[in-house]
């Protein structure tokens, strides 16, 4: 093996030519990508972009600029679901009220995300498009049973979270299809979440994260949904552990089952942020943890 | 003491630092902040393999896009060791600028320069490479065996062939006292292992070097380093330019922590590119080069200390095989200091230290805060808790029965630099910590259940201040500093000493400004570079404050002594009667005749007549070795909360006192200490660079976003600091060292807290979440085993 | 492509190439060296400057995306020789050592002290867990951005 890669990276420039486009409409911004498809890149806050071409993960030839599209920046509060648009920053979602008191796993999950200065210039959009495995936007998503709006010359597409992630780095979008917006419907009545994460420091990528909702009924779990990052290559809902939870109630017994069916259906891997082993266990740690706070806060 | 603290004017008061506003508003200027007109962009090539030969190498596609380039067969054929503190008989030499035979991932085999940087990086991506392959190795214990490929055949020491066996760079053997005799009269005797981590010093500057081809052949220099004058040296040697012609310009350092106090490798690079283009060249290297520039040693210690029921120690023996990468920065050199730092912790009868410095196939080490102290001060305070442990004496009682003190010979910097402490606070420091951090109700090891437990534990340990000696050792160790006075009654002060940004150069200042009586803004830090200055090894060793402070001293009394023998002639008063206060409304200094109100010339006026009168400048040149290296003591107390079911381990209270003699600059000293426990509690449970056999690199391949270091969100709830009183006799108005004390004890603390909170100790670091977990796991896993046993046991009785 | 920035509150007129970042432009092209390159990778916070008042990484962000916009360095701060209280208080408590992170931690301090004019501990933490610090531990960073916010409180008051 070869590390070719310490005469390519880092320089302090991007050392890709690239032919800039900034679009004042979706539809124009579409056409551009119709016509160049994988040679465009989209930008909408760099974080993840810019550092990909300075590392030269990617090389597009063509960069369509979502910054003067303003009919992409917004949240609209539609009565039954959020809307989240493309160029949507996600200080922006932070700092929004209803966020942050409905979608508490989610609003706990965009402030885990990088610094300030990354919140400032990345979307949430973009967080998901990169599809890390452990992006920690998509557990929340995933438990708000979010949708994807996603559009191109063709037509628009509505793709449930759940099969908006392929693989790392990999999405359903074709090469001619741009998110324009997430679609997040309101969590059930009675119902709580809570977001954890376990880094190295305090600011830094997951070793492991988890989003977890949880309805209760006179006591009893209604519905409980659980979701894992950075322990599958992409982020994923344990349907086993959602449906031994339902109906009964939370106690210590369940919970362990519960622990033991998440541990086997994730399928950790060891890298330089942790080992499979300690994926594994915390994963444990973390889903009680998160199915007690999300108990806790549905009687608030 | 405290009377004379007292009476200090400008010694131990808060004051806003001199380079602060420029620092504040961004118009300090860095290496990396200069650019200079008609200047060419460099890019390095490096090797992709971590042992390898270069079979073939063309460069010509890299030139048609009008890249100067250059390559091991441009560069002078000559080894040569880019840290020049030690004497030539301490010195190894086994580098190139280029090599053609790379022994780590990203060694530089090429370098280009050109219009622009993306023209430099097309340039580099253009030169083809064919490579023999090596097999490499990334363990010391496995490049030591028989038939393993050589990293290096031969390499210099002292202008003399030395040929290289079994990977081994250098070794130490050292011997004293009957250690055997020693042993057999040990109530105790006690084994350890511990492997220490690779860190990387991630200073927030890279690596840079910008270099101007003057018209006379000569070189300005403009880099990121620890020495100004070993880096023109170093320069000299290697390209056969006369020193004088070099000028090596002194700027600000973005932090050093012993990663500049050899030439990095830049600075010949681009002076190799600028020689050939014959034009300034820019080689400013990426956080991602940098690591692959610098880290530290990697260590694996084995002692044996025994002990007498009393807890007095008997004897010891430490063996440390240092993995020290491809090649020697001062390889040898630490061998020495390791062993010392060991013996001058605690009193033996006898020692027997052997000493062993291996080639692997790694980025070559270097000196990283504390130069092996830290990692020694780990293993020994923590085969100190575990006797207090075994004989059942409390920790600290146990180090305060045994520690090395005022009158005892020391010999931190290694066995060639002894002298006698003559100033130590170690006891105030360990009485008070304690009464600071509750020691007395601290919980106890294996007490505790539940999930979160809490645990206390402290460490104490010291460093040099400099490398001095009486006498002349196989280290370097002396500073210059240059005083004038200008007509405006303030006093230049020109010296080559770096301040890394610890207030060194500060707290010369207030040593001028406390002796000659002037108000501390009359005192100018002046802008300096080698053609300048007089010689200044280093800022190292914590030295800055005690030696280059010792050499402004020295310079501050040449230039009283003048401006009281020219202020009698206008006074008319005999220069001894004459007295020097510091006029603050004024803002001038005032010579004059005590008793004697109408008497006296403000020190302004002073240079002003003499330049009249044609006295001449008062001015004065000062070249300084201390006459030793005296310890500045520290003792950290940290209270930690392990998460035993994640097995994330937070600080919580940390309590350090450091005995530094006199305090000069109160809040940057404070400073240093609260610097010192982030980077210890960093290298106690996070930092590592693993390497991975099948990139053949580092497992982050240097990425920071893969090498993390803590942010402001993994600071402690709690730090208290103080100081103690002490004097130290030898040094600037009583001062001592700091820098690398400030953190060497922390990991020690830190590992015999996590101990005290969940009775498991660690013997390699970092002490991960990962390695906490599993033990827990294992101990768990044993006590449900005992359990079980002791159930078959009653079920039998 | 012809770009136009208001820079510290001049306008400056510049020819950057689309894959020009804005880090490199200042630097070298305004000679502005005070914002700092340390990893280029969004991930020490050295680079950070404002633009149109917000904390952005300038070592990720193109030169033609802030086209228009109003960019603040740390040499835009201080007016006339006078200081900026974060600057103020950044001498006054010894946050700064090596002094290479500092442009960025007073730029990120000016974000937040322009968006909470009275930051908890634990708001300035979160708030400056971007920006990396080998030398100081943080501990005198935070302390300068607490007395900083007191120095604006006073200064609106016109106490100072």
């Amino acid at each position: 093996m070869r590390a070719d890669y310490v005469n390519i990276v880092n320089t302090h420039i991007v050392p890709v030519k690239l032919t800039y486009h900034a679009p004042k409409s979706i539809e124009e911004s579409l056409r551009l990508l119709a016509n160049y498809r994988k040679k465009a890149r989209i930008l909408a806050g760099g974080t993840d972009l810019v550092v990909d071409m300075k590392l030269r993960r990617k090389e597009p030839e063509h960069i369509i600029s979502l910054k003067k599209i303003k009919e992409l920046d917004y949240i609209v509060d539609d009565g039954s679901a959020v809307r989240v648009g493309a160029a949507t920053k996600l200080r922006t979602i932070e700092k929004n009220k209803i966020i942050r008191e409905r979608f508490q796993a989610l609003y706990e999950a965009v402030r885990s995300i990088g610094s300030i200065q990354v919140r400032n210039m990345g979307t949430l959009v973009g967080n998901i498009c990169n599809a890390s495995p452990a992006a920690d936007t998509a557990p929340p998503l995933l438990i708000f049973n979010a949708t994807v709006i996603a559009k191109s010359l063709n037509g628009e597409r509505t793709i449930p979270i759940n099969k908006f992630f392929k693989g790392p780095g990999i999405t359903s979008l074709e090469d001619n299809e741009m998110v324009t917006e997430v679609s997040i419907p309101y969590p059930p009545e009675n119902s709580g979440s809570s977001f954890l994460k376990i880094s190295r420091v305090g600011m830094d990528l997951a070793k492991v994260n988890v989003a977890v909702l949880v309805k209760l009924d006179k006591g009893v779990v209604e519905e409980c949904r659980i979701a894992l990052g950075a322990v599958a290559p992409t982020p994923l809902r344990i349907s086993k552990a959602e449906e031994y939870l339902r109906y009964k109630s939370i106690n210590e017994e369940n919970l362990r089952v519960v622990q033991e069916i998440v541990a086997e259906e994730i399928k950790p891997i060891t890298d330089v942020r942790s080992t499979e082993w300690y994926r594994r266990e915390v994963s444990k740690i973390l889903v009680r943890d998160a199915i007690k706070l999300s108990v806790e806060r549905v009687k608030k | 003491m405290t009377l004379e603290l007292m009476s200090y004017h400008v010694i131990g008061k808060k004051t806003i630092r001199k380079d602060g506003v420029a620092k504040v508003t961004g118009r300090e200027k860095y290496a990396s902040d200069i650019y200079l007109p008609n200047m060419l962009y460099a890019r390095v090539l490096k090797s992709p393999y971590p042992h390898a030969r270069v079979k073939s190498i063309d460069t010509s596609e890299a030139e048609k896009i009008g890249a100067v380039v250059i390559t091991f067969k441009d560069v002078p054929d000559i080894l040569f060791c880019p840290r020049l503190v030690s004497t030539p008989e301490a010195t190894y030499k086994d580098w190139r600028v280029l090599t053609d035979k790379p022994s780590y991932v990203g060694e530089p085999i090429a370098a280009v320069a050109a219009e622009t940087e993306e023209i430099a990086q097309k340039a580099i991506e253009l030169i083809k490479v064919e490579y023999e392959v090596f097999e490499p190795s990334f363990d010391p214990l496995e490049s030591m065996k028989d038939g393993k490929p050589k990293i290096h055949e031969k390499i210099i020491l002292n202008d003399k062939e030395v040929i290289i066996e079994n990977n081994i760079a250098c070794k130490l053997e050292l011997q004293e006292g009957d250690l055997e005799e020693a042993f057999k009269n040990s109530d105790v005797i006690i084994e350890r292992e511990f492997k220490t981590n690779r860190g990387y010093h991630n200073q927030l500057e890279p690596k840079t070097a910008i270099v101007n081809p003057e018209p006379d052949g000569g070189l300005t220099i403009w880099c990121t380093t620890q020495s100004i004058h070993n880096t023109r040296l170093l320069i000299s040697e290697i390209f056969k330019i006369p020193i004088s012609k070099i000028n090596v310009k002194k700027v600000a350092l973005g932090g050093g922590f012993g990663s500049s106090i050899q030439t990095n490798i830049v600075v010949p690079i681009a002076v190799a590119l600028a020689l050939k283009a014959r034009r300034p060249v820019r080689l400013a290297y990426t956080k991602e080069e940098d690591m692959h520039e610098h880290s530290s040693y990697q260590m694996i210690f084995k002692f044996k200390i025994g002990a007498k029921k009393d807890g007095r120690l008997t004897g010891g023996y430490m063996i440390n095989i240092m993995d020290i990468g491809a090649h020697q920065i001062q390889a040898y050199p630490l061998l020495g200091t390791c062993a010392g730092w060991w013996v001058s912790l605690y009193k033996l009868q006898a020692m027997k230290y052997s000493g062993i410095a291996v080639y692997t196939n790694k980025v070559p080490s270097c000196a990283y805060r504390g130069y092996g102290n830290p990692q020694v001060t780990w293993a020994v305070e923590t085969i100190m808790d575990e006797l207090a442990e075994i004989l059942g004496i409390d920790p600290i009682e146990i180090r305060l029965i045994n520690y090395i003190g005022e009158g005892d010979l020391f010999w931190g910097q290694g066995p060639t630099v002894k002298s006698v402490i003559k100033s130590c606070g170690v006891e105030e420091i360990l009485k008070k910590g304690a009464l600071l951090i509750g020691w007395k109700d601290r919980p106890r090891p294996r007490d505790q259940k539940g999930r979160f437990r809490r645990g206390i534990g402290m460490a104490r340990g010291y460093h040099t201040s400099s490398a001095g000696a009486p006498i002349s050792s196989q280290v370097i160790d002396y500073s210059g500093a240059i005083l004038k006075v200008n007509e405006d009654g303030t006093i230049d002060y020109i010296t080559a000493m770096v301040d890394h940004g610890g207030g060194t150069l500060e707290a010369h200042a207030k040593i001028i400004a406390e002796e000659i009586g002037v108000p501390l803004k009359n005192v100018n830090i002046v802008s300096a570079d080698t053609q300048t200055t007089v010689y200044d090894v280093c800022t190292h060793a914590s030295r800055g404050i005690y030696a280059g402070g010792g050499a402004a001293l020295n310079a501050a009394r040449q230039v009283k002594k003048k401006i009281l023998e020219l202020a009698s002639r206008i006074l008319d008063a005999y220069p001894h009667s004459l007295k020097i206060r510091p006029d603050e409304e004024r803002g001038q200094g005032i010579v004059y005749v005590e008793g004697s109100s109408r008497k006296e010339i403000t020190i302004g006026e002073l240079a002003t007549l003499a330049r009249i009168k044609n006295w001449g400048t008062i001015a004065a040149v000062e070249s300084y070795r201390p006459p030793a290296c005296p310890p500045h003591f520290t003792g950290y107390f940290v209270e930690v909360l392990v998460d035993t079911e994640t097995g994330m381990v937070k600080p919580l209270k940390v309590v350090i006192g450091a005995d530094v003699g006199t305090l000069i600059n109160p809040d940057l000293a404070e400073g240093q200490l609260h610097g010192g426990f982030m980077m210890g509690w960093s290298r106690a449970i996070l930092e590592n660079l693993n390497y991975s056999k099948d990139l053949g690199d580092m497992e982050c391949k240097g990425f920071i976003i893969d090498y993390k270091m803590p942010t402001v969100m993994d600071i402690p709830d709690e730090i208290k600091t103080f100081f103690v009183e002490t004097y130290e006799p030898t040094g600037p108005f009583g001062a001592k060292g700091l820098g690398e004390g400030a953190q060497n004890p922390a990991i020690a603390a830190i590992a015999n807290a996590i101990y005290n909170a969940i009775g498991i100790r660690f013997y390699e670091l970092p002490i991960t979440p990962e390695k906490i977990l599993e033990k827990l796991k294992q101990s768990k896993e044993i006590e449900k085993l005992d359990l079980e046993k002791e159930v078959v046991k009653s079920e039998v009785a | 492509m012809k770009i136009k920035l208001i820079v510290n509150n001049v306008e400056k007129t510049l020819d950057v190439e689309p894959n020009e970042l804005l880090l490199n432009v200042l630097r070298e092209k305004l000679g502005l060296t005070g914002s700092k390159y340390g990893c280029g990778i969004g991930e020490c916070g050295a680079c950070t400057v404002l633009v149109d008042g917000e904390p952005v990484l300038s070592c990720l962000t193109l030169a033609v995306e802030v086209d228009g916009r109003e960019i603040t360095t740390v040499e835009g701060l201080d007016v006339n020789g006078e200081l900026d209280p974060v600057q103020e208080a950044f001498l006054e408590e010894g946050a700064i050592q090596c002094g290479y992170c500092t442009p960025g931690f007073i730029m990120i301090a000016k974000a937040l002290l322009r968006e909470n004019k009275n930051p908890s501990r634990s708001e300035i933490t979160e708030y400056i867990k971007g920006n990396l610090c080998r030398c100081t531990g943080y501990i005198n960073i935070i302390k300068a951005i607490q007395k900083a916010s007191e120095k604006i409180a006073l200064r609106e008051r016109n106490i100072i």
